[in-house]
């Protein structure tokens, strides 16, 4: 990856492709990559539709190697649903196929001055950009079978539905899977409308004739990356419960733990909680001639997603996330698995995030559109939004829009972006990240679960009730520096729980850079990273006051443990003080 | 020994069959939606599972990593009293910063400091009672077959709505069916509207083979 090509779309006579050398940002991956190039080049008060945003896709600093779990693609820019910089990560196999194609980023830039519609294509020999027209409003999985028939199956493709050409809010960019279904999704933010605003409808990334990137000691990297992998196959969330029943395992014990925000954050206990359940889906997917058991792109070992197939075993989409069977499950007070399978089907392939979408379905639903439970009005509600319709595009672009169109006070957002699964009321550290991350609410922001292994910021006694927010700022910094590595979060379990394949992971990137790595090397990453988004916001008109809950999580006591957020503002603003 | 819960006026029908050791699935809504079973109340949740229900030690150490009494999550299940009527939920280590944060004794244990299962000095009833078990995920399969064997109550509605669900392949797969000690058909059973009118099952199912709980996982 010693490449970065730059793309202006608006360049006198049509996109113009500039190829450099990595230069100052050489050494970095994903989320480092996307964000300081962002903090670097984009004017914060930049209209993030407009010709000076930039939008980054960047592959991990291991993506592309033999490496497992190395396939997450981070997408950069400012964005459009929160102001703020924004970094959004999938998985699939573009991540892959990008970095051994040599790039260590491609930056979208400029906007056309035309309002054609094309698509890029990146092999070996270099990057085509074509006009493409007959692609317009088409939606993901249409989209994708239609390059298909010209492009083949041996490469990955990253497009924008009907969601992302309307340039709504919540609009994603898809990632294809091994299948080629446009299943993996840059959901959050609206990085999709982002890439919609810069007329690009498909980037396809061919790798053929190209093989996987060498490591400077391959020796080591083999040997660090048999122990990491032994590490996720023995540990019992990474190398049973997510094997078994996906990121769903989470819904019974968010249920019972009273953490399960339920008809728009009313409750925090679901009675249909148990039919919505990883454990229900994992055995009807079975049952139905599907899969409890798939990985979104190669070299995954954890193998978290499924297929979901209807009573005829005709597929539908894939399995359906935990955020996802929450948001447009229990938040919406449907508990049937079926309508979540038709409603995670058409996010997909309109191309929205599902947690956005789903927060601002039940905000309706609790503004009186449609009533608490309607599982048909749910999916005719997201089909408006496919259609382009008034409506529609209210709810497309999201929650924060929907609830002050239908003047709802109860609206779950931090900075414009829809809370995701977690009630932070019962569970209040987690509020502090909603609250604080540099990305609007995100569960993920704050996800990585080894500060204890990286003693970031030092010792926390695990069992006193202070430290919330040291606890939230360590897992910010952890989080942000493996989000630049390209490794998928979900291996946050093992490296907590094992020392040795931490180590093991260290090991990979030491050895693939020839360089030696320390935990305090990953801690000042991480720190890097997230400094640079924090002075993009604060230049964006962010303050401390962006960084608060809505109101009524301190007002409103939620069932059954009747507990308010009680996290002060001064403690929130302490916790970027490093 | 007084008996902490007023016994049900109508007894619970009894029904008891025989299944393949591969149909503890079949029982999954059951067994996470939660059962009542018997207990001495009053004991501690480590002592509950260990000295009643005869788990492993090490098993319920290592293996049962997230539990819930009553919705709180629990950290020391030594000192950890269960009383009569309590619901105890129990789970295998769990993803994500959430899954982190509701494991026992964890880490993250301050992310719900406010929720937690605190030390209860007040007076605690010992006795015969009643306790709602739920169990999740992994320990469906695990832990299942000891409970079932044992004997659970669920309510009749539950019963019937699991019989019905459930494929013909389960229940042709059913054998030694009996209501009340009598010899019954599963499925002339299902149909003749048995569960009408009656509020609980104690539901007893054999495994054949008998199901262990798995060793290689302490």
């Amino acid at each position: 990856m010693e490449k970065i090509a730059r793309i202006n779309m608006g360049a006198a006579g049509g996109p113009e492709v500039t190829v450099t050398e990595v230069g100052e940002y050489a050494g970095l991956g994903g989320r480092a990559m996307t964000s300081i190039i962002i903090a670097t080049e984009v004017h914060p008060l930049a209209h993030p539709l407009g010709a000076e945003n930039k939008l980054v896709i960047a592959p991990g600093m291991l993506s592309g190697t033999a490496g497992a779990m190395t396939g997450r693609l981070s997408v950069g820019c400012k964005s459009p649903l929160t102001g703020t910089i924004k970094e959004s990560n999938a998985g699939g196999q573009a991540a892959q196929v990008m970095a051994r194609l040599g790039y260590a980023a491609v930056i979208l830039e400029g906007k056309p001055t035309t309002d054609d519609l094309y698509k890029i294509h990146i092999n070996k020999d270099g990057i085509t950009i074509t006009v493409d027209n007959s692609l317009r409003l088409m939606d993901n999985y249409p989209v994708i079978a239609k390059l298909r028939g010209e492009y083949g199956d041996k490469v990955a493709y990253m497009t924008i539905g009907s969601a992302g050409e309307r340039k709504l809010l919540t609009a994603s960019i898809a990632c294809t899977d091994p299948e080629l279904r446009p299943t993996r999704h840059c959901g959050r933010g609206g990085v999709g409308a982002v890439m919609g605003a810069k007329g690009i409808k498909a980037i396809i990334l061919d790798d053929a004739g190209l093989k996987m990137r060498p490591p400077k000691d391959p020796e080591r990297y083999r040997d660090a990356n048999r122990k990491f992998v032994e590490g996720l196959r023995k540990h019992p969330v990474t190398g049973e419960g997510l094997p078994a029943y996906g990121t769903n395992i989470l819904t019974n014990i968010l249920n019972e733990a009273g953490g399960y925000p339920t008809r728009n954050f009313k409750s925090g206990v679901y009675e249909g909680g148990s039919k919505l359940s990883g454990e229900a889906q994992a055995e009807l997917e079975i049952k139905r001639g599907g899969k409890a058991t798939h990985g979104c792109h190669r070299g995954c070992v954890i193998q978290c997603s499924g297929i979901y197939n209807d009573a005829q075993g005709n597929y539908v989409t894939k399995q359906p996330e935990y955020e996802t069977v929450w948001s447009h499950g229990g938040h919406c007070g449907i508990d049937d698995l079926d309508t979540v399978a038709r409603l995670d089907y058409l996010d997909d392939n309109i191309g929205v995030d599902t947690i956005d979408m789903g927060v601002a379905i039940g905000v309706a639903m609790d503004a009186g559109v449609i009533p608490f439970g309607d599982k048909e009005g749910a999916i005719r509600l997201v089909e408006e939004v496919g259609k382009g319709t008034p409506l529609g595009r209210i709810l497309g672009c999201g929650a924060a829009i929907t609830g002050k169109v239908f003047g709802v006070e109860r609206v779950p957002v931090v900075k414009d972006q829809a809370l995701p699964a977690y009630d932070p009321r019962p569970i209040q550290g987690i509020g502090v990240t909603y609250a604080t991350t540099t990305q609007g609410a995100d569960h993920t922001a704050g996800y990585a679960i080894a500060t204890n292994i990286l003693k970031v910021g030092g010792d926390v006694d695990p069992l006193k009730t202070e430290g919330q927010v040291e606890l939230s700022r360590n897992l910010q910094i952890a989080t942000a520096a493996i989000d630049s590595t390209g490794m998928c979060l979900f291996i946050a379990f093992a490296i907590m729980d094992q020392p040795e394949t931490f180590q093991a992971l260290l090991d990979m990137l030491g050895s693939f850079y020839g360089i030696t790595m320390t935990g305090d090397d990953v801690v000042a990453l991480g720190k890097k990273v997230l400094s640079a988004e924090r002075d993009f916001n604060k230049r964006a008109g962010f303050t401390a006051a962006h960084d608060r809950l809505p109101r009524f999580f301190y007002t409103e006591a939620i069932e059954p443990h009747n507990q308010v957020f009680g996290i002060t503002d001064e403690e929130l603003d302490s916790v970027f003080n490093w | 020994m007084t008996h902490a819960t007023e016994p049900d006026s109508s007894p619970p029908l009894r029904l008891r069959f025989r299944v393949p050791a591969e149909g503890v699935v079949a029982f999954s809504p059951l067994l996470q939606a939660g059962f009542f079973v018997t207990a001495r109340v009053g004991c501690s949740v480590k002592t509950l599972l260990s000295g009643q229900f005869g788990i492993d030690e090490e098993y319920v150490t290592r293996r049962i990593t997230t539990m819930f009494l009553d919705s709180k999550p629990v950290d020391k299940m030594e000192s950890t009293l269960v009383r009569d009527g309590a619901t105890l939920a129990l789970s295998c280590a769990m993803p994500g910063l959430v899954g982190a944060t509701l494991r026992r004794g964890g880490f993250y244990a301050p992310f719900r400091a406010g929720i937690s299962c605190k030390e209860d000095d007040s007076p605690t009833r010992a006795g015969i009672g009643t306790v709602r078990i739920k169990l999740f995920n992994l320990l469906m399969g695990e832990l299942g077959p000891l409970f079932l064997g044992r004997g659970i109550i669920v309510t009749a509605s539950a019963m019937e709505e699991l019989l019905l669900s459930s494929g013909d392949l389960f229940m042709t797969s059913c054998s030694e069916v009996s209501v009340d000690a009598a010899p019954a058909e599963l499925t002339a059973l299902v149909k003749s509207g048995i569960f009408k009118g009656r509020k609980k099952v104690r539901l007893t199912v054999l495994f054949d083979p008998p199901v262990e709980i798995p060793e290689d996982d302490l």
